[in-house]
């Protein structure tokens, strides 16, 4: 409804004064003209974005480890190979790449025609600068295997590593941002810290202007190898509270919401006009049962993890918090879509046999389970867990932690009991198992012998099907001892208005944010 | 009376340096920083980076040091998270916060003031009532509840004002509102007491004696008087309005100084932290000063008694 009709409405059911009928005709007219503000620039998209934009996440050189900074990334900037609809390592600015047999050497061919936003053409020395300019996440185990770095002309590139990685393509391409390219002569002739305020990259859209906290302009580059992007213009937003991203939404003032949930999601699932656009992304939560290896703990029993798997009604939760949009997989810590991943049978919700096995194991009435870590900012899936253990006699108090003090206390083995973690990491299988399941991991309180021979195996295997088959098998044995009790992976929920046709969320498996902005468009445009 | 001024203002250094080092300390206590500007599990490598570039693997009195020393040049450090002069982000803030401080604080005094003399002369009726209900709401209903309720009614379904953000004199008029309103509330209820009390000295009695019409009572002799300890506290609340006003910016993702201490609180960002609290400090003790030296040169008594 306009505000006029607003008002028409309004009018027609009250008795009103000529005074009234005044004052509200001249506040429906400036409602209009603020409404007329908002929706006329045609050409550009706007976006509530959740969380605040800060400026490293423009200099793929500072990118975190997070997926955050790639909202902006995936626009500004362009990389060797990355993550598209449908392609793990999608050619980029690198039209192709060869691995020589030995494993010890990467050429790189770039592509012709490719641009930055001054103009310039891309090439070898700048993707060379680039890689040595990497200060991110995980730069000290990408660099320290490289060997060097070679640029023998303008378009070919050869990295040469210490010893065989067979993880060099995921690191490079993935989870470091050292494969984005920035353009060297523009970053040494502006410096560090006015590249991030005024970056030039080579991605779909170029930088306009920067409020930090507050929003941020981007406007298409007509240059771009891949596509020559429909929406002119975009502006990103910041909106913390999701419930005035909801309005702003239903306004019109944005066209693209992130991160709704729970209740205000139905609101916008109900809501005649806009659409959701949820996206099952590689965040993936589980239990974690840290006294595993303790032969004193019922949690060392097999049976006793297996009857908390048994006790979780999955698909209820799933309903309640996320409208049934999270994937019940069944695979605790691998998301689907990564590399090597093994398809393990589906979570089953089976109460009265989870009672059973807790009996079997010596617990008929069942236990105090102690303490529940959860992150904070999850403790209504966690107070949903906690009431299924309950049902089965499972006993557990909640101990909800503030995010970084919660990562920190994971991460420094301070916590016992159950944790129940997320986590969203990039990487591929292996990765995973590296930092939560096998010995020396980042989040491992401890292991199990066979499954750690198993690890340096696959690491050295240059063979990719029979990497995938030692992988698949360490997945197996994961599952099988339930070392982790699967929840969910994550359905990141957001909302769209009615002027989008397209807007690229969940093209790319697992990615939460809209991309390709190439493809974007305007209904009507 | 340059003794009284002097000794006022070496108190204030006190204030502000004591402030300096309690919130420097206090940010530390949060955690560190690090932990939220990297992935969960990063390596110590990363950490300590990250530790390094911002002079956090310093012992904590050469960090302190540092700060205070930056701090007299004009300095506040640079934002973690944003990698910005902290003060440009606060200049870029500030006029944000100065014009919803300035609509919600006239807001306030334009709903406060009248609705507590009111109140005073009309004590025990159906308007004191109301304006007793008005302002148990206003001081009792956070402002963040009030702003979502506004957004839903005059933004959602109504469809009258935008629901965030600024640019235009109707961005500004919801988040005045929910920040006047409490301070409306300790106007009325302040200017009802202060009435009160004027309304039951000799002065008035002698004026109503004399036949004054009971309106120039009120407006020109009881009103005037009353005035002064209103605007007293208007002047320490519209500080409060432009520094703390947290809650009401994230709701209406309104660019002020409050969403900038959000912010800063949210990433852990220390020299964010401190610089909005010192600066807002720094107001809050000048205008207290000022208020004092008036006090002083009004009425001898405050001087010579100090």
């Amino acid at each position: 409804m306009t505000s006029n009709e607003t008002a028409r409405s309004v009018l027609s059911r009250t008795p009103l004064t000529r005074r009234d009928a005044l004052s509200m005709g001249a506040m429906a007219a400036a409602a209009a003209i603020g409404g007329r503000d908002a929706r006329a620039a045609s050409g550009k998209l706007i976006w509530g974005v959740h969380v605040s934009i800060a400026p490293s996440w423009l200099d793929p050189a500072e990118t975190n480890g997070l997926v955050t900074p790639y909202m902006l990334l995936y626009a500004v900037h362009d990389g060797i190979a990355k993550p598209m609809p449908g392609q793990l390592y999608a050619p980029g600015l690198a039209s192709s790449w060869q691995a020589s047999e030995d494993g010890l050497t990467y050429e790189f061919v770039l592509r012709d025609g490719a641009v930055f936003h001054n103009g310039e053409p891309v090439t070898a020395e700048d993707v060379r600068y680039s890689f040595q300019r990497y200060r991110g996440t995980d730069h000290a185990p990408l660099h320290d295997r490289v060997d060097s770095v070679d640029a023998p002309d303008a378009r070919h590139v050869r990295f040469r590593l210490k010893s065989a990685w067979p993880d060099f393509l995921a690191f490079y391409t993935q989870s470091t941002g050292a494969g984005w390219v920035v353009p060297k002569k523009y970053v040494e002739k502006v410096g560090e810290d006015a590249f991030k305020m005024s970056p030039v990259g080579a991605g779909p859209y170029k930088f306009v202007s920067y409020k930090p906290g507050i929003e941020l302009v981007l406007e298409a580059f007509d240059g771009y190898w891949r596509k020559k992007p429909s929406v002119q213009q975009l502006v990103m937003k910041v909106i913390p509270d999701e419930a005035t991203r909801l309005a702003a939404l239903k306004r019109g003032e944005i066209d693209i919401a992130y991160s709704i949930r729970g209740e205000l999601a139905e609101e916008l699932r109900q809501s005649p006009g806009l659409a959701l656009k949820p996206v099952v992304i590689h965040g993936t939560f589980y239990l974690y049962f840290p006294e595993q290896f303790d032969a004193a703990s019922p949690w060392h029993d097999p049976r006793v993890r297996l009857a908390a798997s048994l006790a979780l009604d999955r698909p209820s939760i799933n309903q309640a918090l996320t409208l049934g949009y999270s994937h019940l997989t069944g695979a605790s810590i691998f998301p689907e879509g990564f590399e090597f991943y093994w398809q393990p049978p589906a979570p089953k919700y089976d109460p009265e046999q989870a009672k059973q096995l807790l009996s079997a194991a010596g617990y008929p009435k069942g236990f105090n389970a102690g303490f529940f870590f959860c992150d904070s900012s999850y403790s209504n899936l966690a107070e949903a867990v906690l009431n299924n253990l309950g049902e089965v006699g499972i006993r557990v108090q909640l101990r909800p932690v503030e995010r970084a003090a919660f990562i920190k206390g994971y991460a420094e083995k301070s916590f016992k009991n159950i944790i129940m973690n997320g986590t969203g990491a990039f990487g591929n299988v292996a990765t995973r198992l590296a930092s939560l399941a096998v010995k020396g991991g980042a989040f491992v309180y401890g292991s199990y012998p066979d499954i750690d021979a198993l690890f340096p195996q696959q690491a050295a295997e240059l063979n990719h099907d029979k990497r995938a088959a030692i992988l698949q098998q360490m997945q197996q044995m994961v599952h099988e001892r339930t070392m982790f009790v699967p929840i969910w992976q994550l359905g990141f929920i957001n909302g769209i208005g009615p002027r989008v046709a397209e807007s690229s969320f969940g093209k790319i498996s697992g990615y939460p944010y809209t991309a390709p902005y190439d493809e974007l468009a305007i209904k009507g445009a | 009376m340059r003794q009284f001024v002097l000794k006022r203002f070496c108190y204030s250094l006190l204030s502000l340096f004591l402030l300096s080092v309690t919130i420097f300390f206090f940010v530390r206590v949060t955690g560190d920083p690090a932990t939220l500007l990297t992935e969960p599990g990063a390596s110590e490598a990363d950490i300590a980076a990250i530790h390094q570039k911002f002079g956090l693997d310093r012992p904590l009195v050469v960090q302190y040091v540092l700060f205070m020393t930056s701090l007299f040049r004009g300095d506040l450090g640079q934002s973690f998270y944003y990698q910005t002069p902290v003060m440009d982000l606060y200049w870029s803030r500030l006029p944000h916060s100065l014009l919803l401080a300035a609509v919600a604080m006239a807001f306030s005094l334009i709903i406060g003031i009248p609705s507590g003399i009111i109140a005073a002369v009309r004590i025990g009726s159906f308007w004191d009532s109301v304006g007793k209900v008005f302002a148990l709401l206003g001081l009792s209903l956070p402002s963040f509840f009030i702003g979502l309720l506004m957004i839903l009614l005059f933004s959602v379904y109504l469809g009258w004002l935008p629901s965030s953000g600024s640019g235009t004199p109707l961005h500004v008029i919801m988040p005045a509102f929910a920040l006047g309103w409490y301070f409306a509330a300790a106007h009325m209820r302040l200017t009802r007491s202060s009435m009160l009390e004027v309304l039951g000295s000799e002065y008035i009695k002698l004026a109503r004696l004399k036949g004054l019409p009971q309106r120039l009572v009120i407006a020109k002799h009881a009103f005037k008087n009353a005035l002064i300890p209103v605007l007293t506290l208007a002047g320490i609340n519209l500080v409060l309005m432009i520094n703390v006003a947290v809650i009401v910016e994230t709701v209406f993702a309104w660019p002020g100084i409050g969403r900038l201490l959000y912010e800063g609180i949210s990433f852990r960002d220390f020299p964010v932290v401190q610089g909005v609290v010192i600066l807002g400090g720094a107001m809050i003790v000048a205008v207290n000063l000022l208020v004092d030296i008036v006090y002083a040169v009004i009425d001898p008594r405050i001087r010579l008694g100090s």
